[in-house]
């Protein structure tokens, strides 16, 4: 039983006397990298009772991403008491003897929603979309504003200059579809070739990347205030514009218009960083990173695809997600103008 | 046979829905069985005509990849790579005769036709600034018509969503 692990586990962490009492199990949607489980805890700590909600983000048996949790556990440590909305993080357990697989237990933040659907369709939510937009832009800021190297994130790799940006993950997504595509991908390849031949001009300087900064990677509740960032795996260092351009991308324009993550025009978009940020949006290095974008996406989508013709998991939003690049192709060639 | 395949999957799509969702208590659950229905749909969409889209696929790769060798052939310089992407065309192309309609054979087809059109399409990139390849440019523009073509018919979880105006307006 899992509640049962999870209960022996509390009790080795938490300076309980006596027993910990867990309730209310339940494995959330979504996270595609990593299995995210919800419970309440009850115990008694210092002659008081104490209850608290906790997140476990368990690694999966396959995912959509191979990256290791304890760069997410860091980052979001590093960043936590920066001034950007972030999860108490608690801890990072790497011994898989307690929960089969590693994770890492964090704050679980009550009231708020993910989900795009709830954030952009469900009613309570349409008087705060324009302070959720205002939050969304403010936030990406503030990420890249923060001084990477004092808070200790330079572990991250810190890129030659600041011309090298580009490459570097050019190198980084194409060695995922080395490693992952089990049929030609002319497209995608294709897009290569393109990004190399209109590498952007070099960064405006070295920021840290959330690298999947977009709608329903943040929770907020209904008076439109943004209380958590999550899903910070990816994040690395490197060129600002690579955050401006995912944020951009088509398949997170929800609602079917052209607005910014179903919240906000393009244009607003820009002025408003611009203007928070001190720092100029370049529309051409924007375009390359979105190329890069949906590059990036089809080939984190192939990975599903791959782990479930391997048998590595029986998920079957893996095979689905294998099967569904067909849209991202359509916009990477548009975007490429070819 | 009936019901066929594609009748079939709307049986357990219906079954889904009505007999197993509403005894289902927990939103991961719930969001697993639409995960499900997906990728039935997605499933149901190319069933009927799955063979036919292979067979006409590979035959139009057959045919750009044979236009991209003569435009090739037509360069005013050649050099090693494009005398070696020339023989392979011409070696994978007669290769396709084959008059197989099962599916993981013509599969297993459109994956050669589509390995030498990723290098094709690596030489026509790579020429894409220089006079010299402009006789490449329409059938570079041909193959990502295809291309496009193909990823049109593509299902996909976002044609309700994020693509649907963009779609539309195709």
């Amino acid at each position: 039983m899992l509640a049962q692990r999870i209960q022996t586990y509390l009790a080795a962490r938490l300076a309980a006397d006596g027993d910990v009492r867990v309730s209310n199990l339940h494995r959330i949607p979504g996270g595609a990298s990593r299995e995210t489980w919800s419970f309440d805890a009850d115990w008694n700590e210092g002659f008081k009772d104490q209850h608290r909600g906790f997140i476990i983000r368990r690694d999966p048996d396959a995912s959509l991403l191979v990256t290791d949790r304890d760069v997410e556990f860091r980052v979001m440590d590093a960043v936590a008491g920066q001034g950007i909305p972030i999860p108490k993080m608690y801890w990072l357990e790497q011994d898989s003897a307690w929960l089969e697989r590693p994770f890492f237990v964090m704050e679980r933040i009550d009231g708020c929603e993910t989900s795009p659907e709830k954030v952009l369709m469900a009613p309570r939510f349409y008087q705060a979309r324009s302070r959720i937009a205002e939050q969304f832009v403010q936030i990406l800021a503030r990420i890249h504003a923060l001084d990477w190297a004092t808070i200790g994130l330079d572990f991250l790799g810190v890129p030659e200059s600041q011309a090298t940006c580009a490459a570097i993950e050019i190198e980084r997504w194409e060695a995922v579809l080395d490693r992952d595509a089990l049929e030609p991908q002319p497209v995608l390849r294709a897009a290569f070739s393109w990004l190399r031949r209109h590498l952007p001009a070099p960064a405006q300087r070295i920021v840290v990347v959330h690298a999947d900064h977009r709608t329903g990677n943040f929770l907020c509740n209904s008076d439109g205030e943004i209380k958590g960032v999550l899903d910070w795996e990816m994040t690395h260092l490197g060129d600002p514009m690579e955050d401006i351009a995912w944020a951009c991308m088509r398949p997170w324009r929800w609602l079917g218009d052209e607005k910014i993550g179903g919240l906000l025009d393009r244009s607003d978009f820009y002025r408003m960083y611009s203007e928070t940020a001190g720092m100029l949006i370049d529309e051409k290095a924007v375009r390359f990173w979105e190329v890069l974008g949906n590059v990036k996406f089809a080939a984190i989508l192939l990975t599903g695809g791959r782990s479930f013709c391997d048998g590595r998991t029986r998920s079957v939003m893996m095979a689905l997600v294998g099967r569904n690049i067909a849209r991202l192709e359509l916009e990477i060639m548009d975007l490429m103008e070819v | 046979m009936r019901p066929n395949g594609v009748e079939s999957i709307r049986g357990i799509q219906a079954a889904l829905t009505e007999v197993v969702s509403p005894e289902v208590q927990s939103e991961f659950t719930r969001n697993v069985l639409q995960t499900i229905q997906m990728l039935l749909e997605s499933l149901a969409g190319e069933w009927d005509t799955a063979a036919e889209d292979l067979h006409k696929d590979n035959r139009k790769l057959a045919d750009l990849l044979l236009l991209s060798a003569q435009a090739i052939r037509a360069l005013p310089h050649s050099n090693d790579q494009l005398t070696s992407i020339v023989d392979e065309v011409e070696d994978v192309v007669s290769g396709e005769e084959q008059q197989s309609l099962v599916v993981s054979t013509m599969t297993a087809t459109n994956n050669q036709l589509l390995a030498t059109l990723e290098r094709v399409l690596a030489v026509f990139g790579d020429g894409i600034d220089d006079a010299e390849y402009a006789g490449l440019a329409p059938v570079r523009r041909a193959i990502y018509q295809h291309l496009r073509e193909v990823a049109v018919r593509g299902w996909s979880f976002w044609d309700a969503a994020s693509f649907r105006e963009r779609m539309a307006r195709r």
